[in-house]
């Protein structure tokens, strides 16, 4: 996903190819059940996925409510804030384009409404912590996806 | 339930023929996985004594990664032009390779074939760049790849976890590399065999490759495929195929998630308890089933094997599969608990550490097998009797144990 394009001209039947510089690294497929994610990106929102049944709070992926088995599910915009739950500093890249980043830091974030999100740490090299507070951002990756990255001392 | 339909299968199905083939990356004529598997398969079946005709299953683990065809089984199948009565992948990411046999074993208990063929091949090694193609296989499209996520930076977030919460320190994972490179020294086709023993100052000083994780702690891609083919059978007629006929005693499978980050959202089913965390995997639960089918428990195993391609995995794996507390597998380590001398025989082939990870396969089986025939020249453990695989793939994701013995347990 090289080019920036408006969530509201993809065609989600078909996905689109993402690349990292010159390497092919595979589709990228937003779909009907995760739409409401990245429309919520261009908007600059964090949005997870609610069960209109129970209430729960589930990552954007999810289809089930695997509280209370329901699949009436809709969207909710989180806070934005959270805490880092693990991470690591990639020295060592998976293709070229992300080399001039390195080291970066990726890892799973604990939102404040229960919810674990994969990210991009955006932080000084060695400073993060399990327990740092962060806040979201959204940010063009490498890949040329946008993408929420969660900012170290942030919100 | 599952328990008492699974102890009844102990012991019951033997592994009759065993075919391999190999493959290097610096072979003048390079070969394919389809190649290298049927070559194999060929070899298993004339080990025991079995024809085309007789193969009444099929089972082989996902495709080869330097093979991508929908339904591979089906490719292999074809180039054997065997007509079996039950035939699939067993798509469990790494774990499909012993999954395969557990396929077979309950296809053949169920009394519905009378020989069963099992094949995992791969030559990814010969054919493409896995570290590149592995960051965007084992990350979520979506949410994941797109940060820059490799192999190693995804496994990390378990070690980051792992290390969190037991006190787990990077020294202590280096030692189980370092045994590891051990074991490997002495194995003719393992990966590091020409590149010496190491130590732990040279694990912590090797690059860092996706922190907590140092080159010296990650896998090495094996330089090459290799393929293994096994025909399995009902115990009461092994010692007719094969006089070195191995029983399998028990098997267990478990698989958990698909990506890291949703991972997360998992709750309330073993081992994933109320709160998910990544410090528990279906390793624990694969190994309990397994133990309980045979009636056996880690004390009476001789010989381990782990598909661990990292080393704080090694650590994490000898806790899930029982050989050591909760959170005590450093200490464990560090006390010489899997030293080359002296300590539990671990990874005896060298590992994916020091072996290589040839992406799936039944080598760690193959290495188990030769050990208890008194068959592994130059490391040959002394007389075991009892072998533990475990195989796992995804990210930590999906997990099979299998427990194998030399003699028929009951």
């Amino acid at each position: 996903m090289n080019e920036a394009v408006a969530v509201d001209q993809i065609d989600w039947s078909v996905g689109i190819p993402m690349t990292a510089g010159p390497y092919f690294v595979g589709l990228y497929q937003p779909s009907p059940e995760t739409a409401g994610f990245w429309e919520g990106v261009t908007a600059g929102e964090i949005r997870l996925k609610e069960c209109k049944s129970c209430g729960r709070l589930w990552h954007p992926k999810r289809i089930v409510c695997t509280h209370c088995s329901s699949t009436d599910m809709g969207w909710k915009k989180a806070a934005g804030t959270g805490e880092v739950y693990s991470f690591s500093e990639v020295h060592r890249t998976p293709s070229p384009v992300f080399e001039a980043s390195a080291p970066y830091t990726v890892g799973v974030v604990r939102l404040d409404e229960g919810v674990h999100l994969f990210t991009r740490f955006v932080c000084e090299p060695g400073s993060l912590q399990i327990g740092t507070r962060v806040g979201a951002e959204f940010k063009r990756m490498e890949s040329g996806q946008l993408m929420p990255v969660f900012v170290a001392g942030g919100r | 339930m599952a328990a008492s339909m699974a102890s009844s299968i102990g012991s019951k199905i033997a592994i009759v023929g065993i075919g391999r083939a190999m493959a290097h990356r610096s072979d003048a004529e390079r070969k394919t996985p389809l190649q290298l598997g049927a070559a194999a398969a060929v070899d298993a079946m004339r080990q025991a004594g079995i024809e085309r005709r007789d193969v009444g299953a099929l089972f082989t683990g996902r495709t080869p990664q330097s093979y991508m065809v929908l339904q591979y089984n089906q490719s292999l199948m074809n180039e054997l032009k065997i007509g079996p009565t039950f035939c699939s992948e067993m798509t469990a990411h790494g774990a499909g390779a012993l999954g395969g046999l557990q396929m077979a074993a309950l296809a053949l208990e169920a009394g519905i074939i009378d020989h069963a063929l099992v094949v995992t091949n791969e030559a990814s090694g010969i054919w493409m760049d896995q570290v590149g193609s592995n960051a965007s296989w084992e990350g979520d499209l979506q949410f994941e790849a797109g940060y820059g996520a490799t192999t190693p930076a995804l496994y990390a977030q378990f070690a980051c976890r792992y290390m969190h919460e037991y006190g787990i320190t990077p020294q202590m994972c280096a030692r189980s590399a370092v045994e590891n490179r051990r074991w490997a020294l002495d194995h003719p086709h393992a990966a590091m065999r020409n590149k010496g023993a190491i130590t732990v100052d040279d694990v912590m000083s090797s690059r860092m490759i996706a922190s907590p994780l140092r080159l010296l702690d990650c896998a090495v891609w094996y330089p090459g495929g290799i393929a293994t083919a096994m025909v399995l059978a009902r115990a009461q007629t092994a010692k007719d195929h094969h006089e070195e006929a191995t029983y399998i005693s028990g098997f267990g499978q478990c698989s958990t998630h698909e990506w890291v980050g949703e991972r997360m959202g998992s709750s309330g089913y073993e081992p994933i308890g109320d709160e998910p965390d990544l410090i528990n995997t279906g390793a624990s639960v694969s190994a309990k089933q397994a133990y309980e089918m045979s009636g056996l428990g880690a004390d009476d195993v001789d010989i381990v094997q782990t598909s661990a391609p990292f080393s704080f995995a090694n650590l994490m794996m000898l806790e899930e599969l029982g050989f050591c507390g909760r959170g005590e597998a450093g200490e464990f380590v560090e006390s010489g608990g899997v030293d080359y001398d002296g300590g539990l025989p671990f990874n005896t082939n060298g590992g994916y550490l020091s072996f290589g990870q040839v992406a799936q396969g039944l080598y760690n089986l193959t290495e188990t097998i030769d050990q208890l025939w008194g068959r592994a020249e130059g490391r040959q453990v002394d007389a075991p009797k009892i072998g533990l695989v475990h195989g796992h793939g995804g990210v930590l994701a999906c997990h099979a144990v299998v427990i194998v013995s030399r003699e028929q347990l009951h």
